[in-house]
């Protein structure tokens, strides 16, 4: 316990994993860890296309088969899908983006089960949900995917995808507030 | 006399209470102080930001694991 307090006090400890870091800090990160995503994965960060995959998965774990859809009818898509879930970076990503998650609010001791306030909560949450998702795939990429990655890649397409982003979000916070606040 | 609101913020993400915050602030008079109560990480962070960009007092607390008590006094 004595240890316990110690560490808690200590000037790196709050530095590190206590105190939220500053937006400069987070773009540094960030822009070093996808370099080397790029580098050991041969591909540029994503997150939502990921999840297209578990999709798949527990589609076909379940007996369904996804061989004739046209989003997954390349040769990449199907030899990533017999693959397997533990053999595809972006899911080992994807699970470290959560874990990593839970380890950085245990370490600040800011866990919390968060209590829902109303039902417009959960309508807000669901539809933002499948918008975002239906959206992401008919975009060939979300903000990390398509603005992330397309802008650090020098793609023209990112600042597209930036642009009309920025639109989106002011429709979407208009709604928020007139519908969901 | 300085009177006291308190804001229930919590289990609302952003940008809901820097926005009910916003609102709130408006209707209070100078020296007024407003207590948003939430546990939501970002708008710990994005709240205060805003707050003392307009010029207002802020202090925050955290009263339990995860959870914040931001205090703003109106300055103008």
């Amino acid at each position: 316990m004595e240890f316990l307090k110690k560490l808690r006090d200590n000037v790196f400890f709050k530095k590190w994993f206590k105190t939220p870091y500053t937006y400069v800090t987070g773009a540094i990160l960030l822009s070093i860890f996808q370099i080397i995503t790029f580098g050991i994965t041969g591909n540029p960060w994503g997150v939502s296309g990921v999840l297209a995959n578990w999709g798949a998965w527990l589609f076909e774990a379940v007996g369904g088969s996804v061989d004739k859809w046209y989003y997954f009818s390349s040769e990449g898509a199907q030899r990533t899908l017999e693959a397997g879930f533990m053999n595809h970076a972006g899911t080992m990503r994807n699970i470290g983006i959560i874990f990593g998650a839970l380890f950085a609010s245990l370490m600040a001791s800011q866990f919390k089960i968060k209590k829902i306030k109303s039902k417009k909560q959960i309508v807000a949450a669901v539809l933002g949900g499948l918008l975002m998702g239906y959206g992401a795939r008919i975009a060939g990429g979300c903000n990390i995917g398509a603005l992330f990655s397309g802008i650090s890649s020098l793609s023209f397409s990112g600042w597209v995808f930036a642009f009309f982003m920025f639109f989106g979000a002011v429709a979407g916070s208009k709604l928020l507030v007139k519908y969901f606040m | 006399m300085a009177k006291e609101v308190i804001l229930d913020c919590l289990g609302e993400a952003c940008p809901v209470p820097l926005v009910k915050a916003e609102n709130a602030l408006k209707e209070m008079d100078i020296e007024d102080v407003l207590v948003v109560q939430c546990d939501h990480s970002c708008a710990m962070k994005n709240l205060p930001e805003w707050a003392r960009k307009e010029g207002h007092f802020v202090d925050i607390e955290e009263v339990d694991d995860g959870e914040w008590e931001i205090i703003i006094e109106k300055a103008k």
